[in-house]
């Protein structure tokens, strides 16, 4: 039953990918100002919603378990398994955002990179949570769920400073696509088409990956428990 | 086509493929990531 809803889900998200793609290439129309180029937009802002979804995800996974893991150990250990799931899955999409964003820079303002607010606050959001997972990685002792916890915590506080730098200071990034002031934002409703059934395919793709990446999270977490109970029974 | 148009198409291309590199890579790296933790969990696996 559950391998049939997967394999349905799956379908489905392929079925929007492609036509998030079709909207993306061969319906919306090139930008008045940026022509052709303009398209990487419908991969670059989906992947930033996506990622920003997925931190808080994890911040709500990291406040889970700081709030169960004296009481409750099953739900803690689930709580986890959501914060890392959420970070892992979300540092991927800000990969995507890292990179596709310099590559229509790189076009349309002639430059790779700038030290504005908004890419500098998006690049430390990233930074921190690469920390979250190298810490979770390498790390070890009973206190490495803990500390995760805090620095997943922590590291959601940048994502309203990202969501809000091109809002609060002068940047050289655009003016935001949704929730900007009357000038801002896609007037073309064939464009608006376009990044809504792609934010919707990358929305329904990433959700599929979380899931699968919290399964192997709490595969390796039942894996762990057993190892250490085999441990302990062989030393009684 | 011009010379601005086939750089703008270069420049979408690098960018779609770029995303779905960094996303099927990711997919496959779990998809190992699940083969391992199942294997590990089988009974009789030796450990």
């Amino acid at each position: 039953m559950k391998k049939t809803a997967v394999g349905l889900a799956s379908l489905i998200v392929v079925a929007l990918m492609i036509w998030g793609f079709y909207q993306a290439i061969y319906v919306a129309p090139d930008d008045a100002m940026q022509g052709y180029v303009f398209r990487i937009i419908y991969y670059h802002v989906p992947s930033a919603s996506v990622a920003f979804l997925f931190f808080a995800i994890s911040l709500i996974g990291s406040i889970g378990y700081l709030a169960f893991r004296g009481s409750r150990p099953e739900r803690a250990q689930i709580s986890d398994a959501w914060a890392l799931a959420g970070a892992e899955v979300g540092v991927v999409f800000c990969t995507v955002v890292l990179t596709t964003g310099p590559l229509w820079g790189r076009r349309a303002w002639g430059i790779w990179w700038t030290w504005d607010a908004r890419l500098t606050t998006t690049l430390v959001l990233w930074l921190i949570y690469v920390s979250y997972l190298l810490l979770r990685r390498f790390a070890a002792g009973p206190q490495v769920q803990t500390l995760a916890a805090v620095l997943g915590i922590f590291g959601a506080l940048d994502v309203p400073i990202v969501y809000m730098s091109n809002r609060w200071w002068r940047t050289q990034h655009p003016a935001p696509v949704f929730g900007g002031d009357a000038d801002s934002g896609m007037k073309d409703p064939t464009m608006v088409g376009a990044l809504l059934w792609n934010m919707l395919a990358w929305m329904a793709w990433g959700l599929l990956v979380l899931y699968f990446r919290y399964r192997t999270e709490r595969e390796h977490q039942k894996n762990a428990e057993r190892e250490a109970l085999e441990a302990l029974e062989a030393k009684i | 086509m011009d010379q601005r148009s086939i750089l703008d198409h270069q420049f979408v291309v690098a960018a779609y493929t770029v995303t779905w590199v960094i996303q099927l890579g990711y997919l496959a790296f779990l998809g190992l990531k699940w083969r391992g933790e199942k294997r590990k969990g089988r009974p009789g696996n030796p450990r």
